[in-house]
């Protein structure tokens, strides 16, 4: 039944990213209104995907990666319905509605009950790092799509080539606040994250974890973010701050993507 | 319903011959009465702007109201006849919707339009010369009018310098409330971006001029601050938005300085607008990190490119004004067509009742069974009659013809026409 909720709440989340795909090609925003109402339904669906697997595991589910990717996919529409009904920033929903279905069409295409973490490293840790690090990388994300708005439309008024104006992008001052607000949420989430994981590995597996390849690079990344905020308290705005937050991000994706392929503690067996 | 629409616009007659034909408030409600005054026009209203003079009016015949044009404003025929253009019925109703909806404006899309037929129509209403048949028309005129705006982008962007300012600067700032705009000289144009600024929003307004007192004057005018042109600089890092249109030989605002009011911004976004010919800000300001300029090149391809986006949407317009004339001119000719069908079949059968009770002594001889024979024979004598002009008025019901038909029939058999 919650495989069944998953892929309905996929088929939900195809309307948003369509939108997005219609959108870009269009410069017009038509479809936002039915996307946020199928995405909005998706989500519920998906929610209730998750409870029910809950239920059955007995266990918040995201110990299998499918689980891992769908709990992620449902962080991340939370995180954009709770930053619309703040800002009413319909523009965002382009950029985050195709990550919300990717993160939840991957939940579907690599559904294998039978992958799990390794036994020794089973602990009450991972309730606490796994959501702290994929809210903050889901806040990262919607600060990454603000840099990228911010780009295109400071490109399009630098050039001042009307012809390249989009009008359904907000302004820059929105963007850049955006992005900062949204850095000033997803930083002190994966500082946390990281720290619950090192305790973590720490308390099951001693000292190796510092070689782990998804550490590695999760630690890098950190320190990209760090540098950000430093230059973003001593006066960086705009261009500048929304390169360095998109360099931040392609860090995130590494991470999140190679997780698997790197080998290590992140691996699911 | 026989619409006549008699006029000139900007498209048809220059300056000289519109101000000729204008009407004045004065003028406007005498000519009505006029107007209504006459045999065939039971209803009209006139639209006199500076762009455009139209009677529209309820009669069957335009050349009436072309001699009323001439003759109110005493002017020779022939000196204005080949600038007038009529339109009747259909064609009078889409003329209707498309200057109301700003499709015929010299500048597509322009809003101011759509109050000046209101306010015509308010003025007709007023005067009482306005019945059944333009009410309808211009009621639905404005709903299209609204329909086009809403849904086409027929009004969405600037074409004109100061509006293009103010789009600019809401694609940087977002919402314009508090932020500081900086006047530098004291031209015309300077004050107009300004003023279109304040109406959007911003809050401050700080002047400065080579002639202090001309910028204090200015200064009042915003309720802004005056400030001495010698203290520009230090000033000019309050300011988010800076328009500059000295008639200085060179640059007022160099790169060096631009780049230290951003550094006194903390990087704060500012939006320069040259306006200036001599150019009083030197072009490699926009090249700074979150400094903006545009000079009036610049903003003038802005307008270019929203009046092409305009044109596209226009024909997107003309589209929904085609649907909807059609529609009305149906809703009309059923309106007209299904009342004359009622009112022919309840004369005529007045008209025999009448007759019978005229010859009841003559038919109290008779039978009752032979009675009720004439009764009978009489109804189907009537329908017969009747036959064939109500199935051709119900085939004309959906017909652009249908009304004149209508009125053919009506005047046959001498009913008035609907009310």
């Amino acid at each position: 039944m919650h495989v069944l909720l998953l892929r309905l709440a996929l088929g939900l989340y195809f309307v948003g990213f369509a939108h997005s795909v219609l959108t870009a090609l269009k410069k017009k925003q038509t479809l936002f209104r039915p996307a946020l109402i199928a995405v909005s339904a998706g989500f519920v669906l998906h929610v209730l995907s998750i409870v029910l697997r809950a239920l059955e595991v007995q266990d918040l589910p995201i110990s299998q990666q499918y689980e891992a990717f769908s709990f992620f996919g449902a962080l991340t529409t939370l995180g954009f319905l709770v930053a619309y009904a703040k800002y009413r920033m319909a523009p965002l929903s382009v950029f985050v509605f195709p990550l919300i279905f990717v993160m939840t069409f991957i939940a579907n295409l690599f559904y294998d009950p039978t992958q799990s973490i390794p036994p020794a490293l089973r602990s009450n840790w991972i309730y606490i790092h796994t959501p702290l690090i994929f809210l903050g990388y889901a806040a990262l994300f919607i600060a990454f799509s603000a840099a990228l708005m911010y780009l295109i439309q400071e490109h399009a008024l630098k050039s001042k080539h009307p012809v390249r104006f989009y009008s359904w992008l907000p302004s820059l001052e929105i963007c850049d606040d955006l992005a900062y607000r949204s850095l000033a949420i997803g930083f002190p989430l994966i500082t946390l994250g990281i720290i619950t994981g090192a305790l973590w590995a720490q308390s099951h597996v001693g000292g190796f974890w510092a070689t782990d390849a998804t550490v590695l690079f999760s630690f890098l990344t950190w320190l990209v973010y760090l540098l950000l905020i430093f230059y973003r308290m001593s006066g960086w705005r705009g261009r500048k701050a929304a390169y360095l937050s998109i360099v931040g991000f392609i860090g995130v994706l590494v991470t999140l993507v190679g997780a698997n392929y790197f080998g290590g503690l992140h691996t699911l067996q | 319903m026989q619409l006549a629409i008699v006029g000139l616009s900007h498209k048809t007659a220059p300056v000289e011959i519109r101000e000729r034909l204008a009407f004045n408030d004065g003028a406007l409600r005498r000519a009505l009465a006029s107007l209504v005054g006459r045999e065939d026009v039971t209803e009209a209203m006139i639209l006199s702007t500076c762009n455009r003079v139209e009677v529209v009016a309820e009669s069957p015949d335009d050349r009436l109201i072309r001699e009323f044009l001439c003759d109110f404003h005493q002017i020779p025929h022939d000196a204005v006849s080949k600038h007038l253009y009529s339109f009747r019925n259909a064609d009078a109703i889409r003329h209707v919707f498309r200057v109301a909806a700003s499709l015929d404006s010299m500048i597509i899309g322009e809003p101011q339009i759509l109050g000046q037929v209101k306010e015509a129509y308010r003025i007709a209403a007023d005067a009482g010369t306005v019945g059944m048949h333009l009410s309808a028309l211009m009621n639905r005129a404005f709903a299209v009018a609204k329909k086009v705006r809403s849904e086409t982008g027929i009004s969405a962007s600037a074409v004109s310098i100061s509006y293009a300012a103010v789009e600019l600067a809401r694609k940087i700032f977002g919402d314009l409330s508090g932020k500081t705009v900086m006047i530098i000289g004291a031209s015309k144009m300077g004050e107009l971006a300004a003023k279109h600024l304040k109406r959007n929003g911003v809050s401050s307004v700080l002047v400065t001029n080579r002639t202090f007192e001309r910028a204090v004057e200015l200064a009042k005018i915003f309720e802004g601050a005056a400030i001495p042109f010698e203290h520009l600089t230090e000033h000019m890092d309050r300011a988010d938005i800076v328009i500059s249109s000295t008639g200085a030989p060179h640059f007022i605002i160099s790169r060096s300085l631009a780049e230290l009011v951003i550094h006194k911004r903390k990087n704060k976004p500012t939006f320069f607008i040259d306006i200036a010919v001599p150019r009083d800000i030197d072009p490699t300001v926009n090249e700074i990190d979150n400094a903006f300029l545009y000079d009036i090149d610049d903003l003038q391809q802005v307008i270019d490119a929203n009046l092409k986006e305009r044109m596209k949407e226009a024909s997107r317009a003309e589209e929904i004004i085609d649907s909807e004339v059609e529609a009305f001119c149906r809703k009309m000719q059923s309106r007209e067509v299904v009342p004359t069908i009622v009112q022919l079949r309840e004369g005529l059968e007045k008209l025999r009742r009448e007759e019978i009770e005229r010859n009841r002594r003559y038919l109290t001889v008779l039978s009752a069974e032979q009675q009720e024979a004439i009764d009978h024979i009489t109804k189907s004598m009537v329908n017969k009659i009747l036959h064939t002009p109500i199935e051709e008025l119900k085939k004309m019901a959906h017909d652009p013809a249908g009304s004149d038909f209508a009125d053919a029939v009506r005047r046959i058999f001498n009913i008035k026409p609907p009310q």
